[in-house]
């Protein structure tokens, strides 16, 4: 049971009422961000332009948002992705091997590059040596990188959100 | 365009009022059966601004253009040093400060004496002529205590008003309310008379009138849990604060608060409010 109140649209403060849809549906994440909706007036756009689609595509993106929720163990974020990056173009044995179901040896050279790297970044940032960033930058321009990044980043604050809140992937 | 000239503007165009709001506790010597915030002496989250804090609010609420100053809760005079910080805060900006004048002893009446030079009344909750039907809202011996309390404010020159909280007084009952008032010289102008607000206990109760978003002037209101759009949103039901008519978690400063609110009342139709005379 989520550790927040999951706010029904009615029960969402006024100026949070607009990230519900019109039948007042929204995701549990959505439902218990409303609870500090100061926040969500810089939150959502942030968000949304994290998670849109930018100068790294949508595949990329969630194969990297799915593999950084594996290694937080988010099982909120787990749910909502695994769906996402199957509709974005990452296929079943991509997502598979980030999932840790088979090995990430699987992946083509430039997913497992961006995988190592991203590893790192959550794990062990100081231990990024340039030549793993070289490698990376046979594959993505530096501002691709900057982009990934700052996913990587709000990635793991959701995770870390879901998981400290016990936010169930479906209410 | 700067939050002083939105608020003037809109305050001009009838869509909000110019008072501010502060609930200063909601802990209370009472339990009534209609209270919004289901305050009472064991309340487990008092949510207290502190004399500080509210001081501050009324020095920004000038500085934005507020007009006025309004205190609930709760029960203001459960708070230690209650009378100088509203000395203070009627010397900042014209003051109402509801209560429900059960706490007044010889010593606390002595110390709300600096507030007769001041433009500052107390509300004072009565809701019969009967003390037993009173009572019966409000709690033992409350008639009893305002009837003592009423008088001994009035001759240390405090300017009082009545509200009177209608659920099923008769007529009758309500205009022999009025000769009793008028017989301590408060005068028909300085009798509030309003519904019972369908939220918190009332709503537990099945009592009163459910109203909406527009049915009552916005009036900025700051609690201990952020800032509403009016003196009856920041209402409590089993515990837990009731968000829907929360305008912002942030109101330090002020004028964060006061933007956000502003914000939201020029999405209103002017000239919705006070269908039900919910003030």
């Amino acid at each position: 049971m989520s550790r927040l109140r999951l706010l029904q649209r009615d029960e969402a403060p006024l100026p949070a009422r607009s990230i519900y849809g019109a039948d007042g549906s929204a995701s549990p994440l959505k439902r218990s961000l409303a609870n500090a909706p100061d926040l969500l007036e810089t939150l959502l756009p942030f968000l949304g332009q994290i998670y849109d689609e930018g100068a790294v595509d949508l595949a990329t993106k969630e194969l990297v948002v799915v593999r950084v929720s594996q290694l937080n163990a988010c099982r909120y974020c787990l749910a909502a992705h695994r769906p996402l990056a199957l509709e974005f173009g990452v296929d079943e044995q991509q997502l598979a091997a980030v999932c840790d179901e088979i090995p990430l040896d699987s992946l083509a050279d430039r997913e497992r590059t961006i995988i190592e790297w991203s590893d790192r970044y959550v794990l062990d940032p100081g231990a990024i040596t340039d030549e793993l960033v070289a490698r990376v930058l046979d594959y993505l321009r530096d501002d691709q990188m900057v982009e990934l990044a700052i996913l990587i980043g709000a990635t793991q604050m959701l995770n870390h959100f879901c998981t400290a809140f016990d936010v169930p992937p479906t209410a | 365009m700067s939050t002083q000239t939105t608020l003037e503007t809109a305050v001009e165009e009838g869509r909000c009022g110019d008072r501010l709001w502060l609930y200063a506790t909601y802990h209370c010597n009472l339990a009534c059966g209609y209270c919004l915030t289901e305050s009472m002496p064991a309340i487990a989250n008092r949510r207290t601004l502190s004399a500080e804090t509210m001081i501050r609010v009324v020095r920004e609420a000038q500085e934005l253009g507020f007009g006025a100053i309004g205190i609930t809760g709760g029960e203001l005079f459960m708070l230690p040093g209650a009378a100088e910080t509203l000395a203070e805060i009627a010397s900042i900006l014209p003051t109402v400060a509801l209560t429900n004048a059960t706490l007044f002893t010889d010593r606390l009446l002595a110390r709300l004496e600096p507030l007769a030079e001041l433009d500052i009344a107390l509300q004072i909750s009565l809701d019969s002529d009967e003390p037993d039907r009173n009572d019966a809202f409000r709690g033992p011996e409350n008639f009893a205590k305002v009837e003592r309390a009423i008088p001994a404010l009035l001759e240390r020159g405090i300017t009082v008003r009545i509200a009177t909280t209608v659920e099923d007084q008769t007529e009758d009952e309500l205009a022999r309310l009025c000769v009793l008032h008028r017989s301590w010289g408060i005068s028909d102008d300085d009798h509030i008379v309003r519904g019972v607000v369908r939220r918190g206990r009332a709503e537990l109760a099945g009592m009163g009138v459910t109203p909406g978003v527009t049915d009552i002037l916005p009036e900025l209101t700051i609690t201990a849990d952020g800032a509403f759009l009016h003196p009856f949103g920041p209402t409590v039901r089993h515990g837990v604060t009731d968000l829907d008519l929360l305008v912002s978690r942030q109101v330090a400063p002020l004028e964060r608060a006061a933007e956000r609110f502003l914000r939201l009342v020029s999405d209103q139709p002017v000239g919705t409010d006070v269908a039900r005379n919910i003030r």
